[in-house]
């Protein structure tokens, strides 16, 4: 049992904090709020240049082979500093589905101007009833010919203006079992019949509409087998999962010192007001989950990084991290009194991602109910001891 | 970064498991502080202690000198989780010799006192139960207050006054106790001292506090002019304060053996709710998805303060913060818990051989035994403060 991070995890932790301090201060998580991209194509060429953006792929596709507590510190990073990026939706659900997934033709074609060029991929699956479930799934994705015809829309896409491809999660045949059935196509964005609008969302961080009418691809796209695509979504739900929880466990980090340092600073009744036990407590209960998620992301990720990924961990850690993200946010905003409420505080700044965290990787109900699916599989030691 | 123990642990891990077949009854679920309130599980726990004592299990955390076996931390931490997990009472020897009295002995105690009351607590002999002396009716978080007075009398101490909330004084044959040998100081944290009483000593009385449930587990001391030997102070007269905190540092511990005790009445919930069809409810599993998450984040924190000792870092909140959610996870396990066990959570605990009760009577147990770990060895809230003070570096709140 050890906590400490190894050399190049701990490389990468001090390297990824620098980079973010410097390049991503608030100044300019505000402007980006301005932006319709959502993101700044400068930072993002900085990121593929050190090879963040290929940080867990391996060498021959131009990734830089690190392993995942790195990808889970690199994240927390990036979460602490709130820096807005399409590195979830490229790096990890994208780039991890065709390493897994693709076929050698694909990983060739794709992974290198990912990590290497930073081509921008967007995972397309939420639907109309905006979770992550596999009934949602109703795009529908035809044969004809040597192609497949798309039609339906997709919503909360990320950064789909700015994507090269998108991932995209369609319906091919149906089944009284809505996992089958469900297959995976690589969609170029540039594809006759896609219509992209852009949601309004609180993290202004470019989720779009996009309607496919007619959208033509061509068989070899297909990402793993056809009807089978479910397993795919759910690995990449796994590694979405963690790596979102990660990023939050750096936000939360980060939010809660921010909270701490104006209970500190401020002073009511001629003292300052973390010297009150209301006050104080509260940020206490929110420090011993802060530390708990902070451990619970390690466990998980580096039990993926040992080939041991842990279903219900994954799912615990998604679960924790929203419930923390939500607290920090909630009581740190109400820990600064009426100037929380403010445009010019950082903690709102945190605050305002509290949904979209929330949901990319899997909303608390979906993980607590895989959780307990688990849990009904369990053998408890004393019964193994005694039979 | 490693989340596994190694191979050398699991051995041990699995040696423990061995000598829980062998020696306890299957299905054992252990209900903290039985052993204090029945004669027959005090005499179990003292025939378990003393097999423990074959094996320096019940002193793992001795040096070898001391007839301990000296584990290395994360062996400790194997043997804390196992031990909670299966319920092998004896471990607590009146929940302060092998603790406190011990260790903190073999830093200050003279090489006399060690030779006296090392070894009867380390072989779970009778003359090395101990009870601890704290608590006064008005010095309870504000401890340094307290009240009962040791004069120093030409080569005696002549003890008056109260101590209360005494676990275990009916069974115990020492009281390690905290008194005031001089009054006369600037500040309430000087002038205190440490001293050992003989639980026989004329003047001594022990009456009993029943709980609210009908557990005799605490008592009230009463002190007129009882005559302490002087070589019985440990450490230096008047500077007590300083030497009670390294002992409560060794009181609070870690969280480790709560998280596998919640564990083992957790997997025990979830077999109960399976078998009664419960967990087929959403709700029901929504709420144990919730505690699997709670019990595992106890488990990974009170790792960490275990972790950063050994990599020579000091940790200073952590044992608080972890004392703190133990209790309030203890509170939410026996609520959700009790609630799965329905009405049959009313029956009495005094009973738990009733026909009807389920589970053991496990959670029944701690619940209603819940508020009382919450106030034992410092306060939730005073907890609260600690962290908040050195965890936060706010300022202090009280």
């Amino acid at each position: 049992m050890d906590y400490s991070l190894g050399n190049d995890q701990e490389m990468i932790r001090k390297a990824a904090k620098e980079f973010f301090e410097k390049e991503c201060p608030k100044e300019k998580v505000r402007e980006l709020k301005e932006d319709p991209k959502g993101y700044d194509p400068k930072m993002w060429k900085k990121m593929v240049e050190l090879g963040y953006v290929g940080l867990v792929l391996p060498e021959q596709y131009g990734g830089t082979e690190g392993d995942f507590v790195e990808l889970a510190v690199f994240a927390e990073e990036m979460g602490r500093n709130i820096a807005p990026s399409p590195f979830y939706t490229t790096a990890v659900l994208c780039a991890l589905s065709l390493m897994e997934f693709g076929s050698e033709e694909q990983k060739k074609k794709y992974l290198p101007k990912i990590a290497e060029k930073g081509d921008v991929w967007s995972f397309a699956q939420t639907e109309e009833k905006g979770d992550y479930e596999a009934d949602e799934i109703q795009l529908k994705a035809e044969p004809e010919g040597s192609d497949f015809v798309l039609n339906g829309t997709k919503l909360f896409v990320p950064f789909a203006t700015a994507a090269k491809n998108f991932l995209v999660v369609t319906r091919t045949a149906d089944n009284d079992d809505p996992k089958k059935g469900i297959s995976l196509f690589i969609v170029d964005a540039k594809s006759d019949g896609i219509a992209i609008e852009l949601m309004p969302t609180a993290a202004r961080d470019c989720r779009c509409e996009v309607a496919f009418t007619n959208v033509k691809v061509p068989q070899e796209n297909l990402l793993g087998d056809l009807n089978d695509g479910w397993k795919i979504v759910d690995n990449a739900l796994q590694y979405g999962a963690v790596t979102k929880a990660a990023e939050m466990s750096g936000g939360a980090q980060a939010a809660l010192d921010i909270a701490v340092n104006y209970a500190r600073e401020r002073k009511q009744f001629g003292k300052s007001i973390g010297s009150f036990q209301a006050i104080q407590h509260t940020l206490v209960d929110l420090l011993t989950h802060v530390d708990g998620l902070k451990y619970l992301v390690y466990e998980a990720a580096w039990k993926i990084s040992q080939g041991t990924p842990s279903k219900i961990l994954n799912s615990m850690v998604k679960a924790k991290a929203n419930e923390v993200y939500h607290n920090v946010g909630y009581h740190g905003m109400v820990t600064h009194g009426a100037i929380g409420w403010t445009e010019e505080m950082d903690i709102g700044l945190y605050h305002l991602r509290t949904k979209v965290n929330q949901f990319d990787g899997g909303g608390t109900d979906l993980h607590l109910e895989r959780i307990a699916g688990e849990l009904e599989n369990l053998e408890p030691d004393y019964l193994k001891l005694y039979g | 970064m490693d989340f596994l123990f190694g191979e050398k642990e699991e051995k041990f891990r699995a040696e423990i498991r061995e000598f829980v077949k062998e020696n306890m009854p299957d299905g054992h679920v252990h209900h903290i502080f039985d052993e204090e309130n029945y004669d027959e599980e005090w005499d179990f726990a003292m025939s378990m202690a003393r097999k423990l004592a074959e094996r320096k299990w019940l002193t793992i955390a001795w040096p070898e000198e001391y007839g301990g076996m000296n584990a290395p931390a994360w062996q400790k931490v194997v043997f804390g989780e196992e031990a909670s997990y299966w319920g092998i009472p004896g471990l607590g020897m009146g929940v302060s010799g092998t603790g406190w009295v011990g260790p903190v002995l073999m830093l200050l105690g003279t090489e006399e006192q060690k030779k006296k009351y090392l070894p009867p607590i380390a072989a779970a002999q009778d003359d090395g139960v101990w009870c601890t002396g704290y608590s006064e009716p008005d010095s309870g978080s504000d401890f340094a207050s307290l009240q009962t007075r040791a004069e120093r009398v030409g080569d005696e101490y002549i003890v008056n006054g109260q101590k209360v909330w005494t676990s275990c004084a009916h069974r115990a044959r020492w009281m390690w106790l905290a008194c005031r040998t001089n009054p006369n100081t600037e500040k309430k944290h000087q002038g205190i001292s440490i001293i050992m009483v003989d639980m026989k000593s004329e003047g001594l009385t022990v009456s009993p506090l029943r709980n609210f449930a009908g557990g005799h587990v605490f008592n009230e001391v009463f002190f007129k002019d009882v005559r302490v030997p002087v070589e019985n102070l440990v450490g230096v007269e008047n500077e007590g304060w300083t030497q009670l905190m390294t002992a409560l540092q060794f009181e609070r511990g870690t969280a480790i053996g709560f998280t596998a005790m919640s564990r083992r009445l957790f997997e025990g919930l979830i077999l109960y709710a399976k078998e009664t069809g419960e967990m087929k409810k959403a709700g029901v599993r929504s709420k144990l998805a919730q505690l699997a998450i709670d019990i595992e984040t106890a488990r990974l924190l009170a790792y960490e303060p275990v972790w950063m000792a050994e990599k020579g870092m000091v940790p200073l909140h952590q044992a608080s913060r972890d004392k703190a959610y133990s209790d309030i996870l203890s509170e939410k396990l026996t609520r959700i818990g009790t609630e799965l066990v329905g009405a049959y959570a009313q029956l009495d605990i005094l009973h738990k051989d009733n026909k009807w009760t389920k589970m053991n009577g496990g959670l029944e147990h701690l619940f209603y035994h819940c508020p009382g770990l919450a106030v034992a060895a410092g306060t939730t809230h005073v907890q609260k403060n600690i962290v908040g003070q050195f965890g936060l570096q706010l300022p202090r709140s009280y």
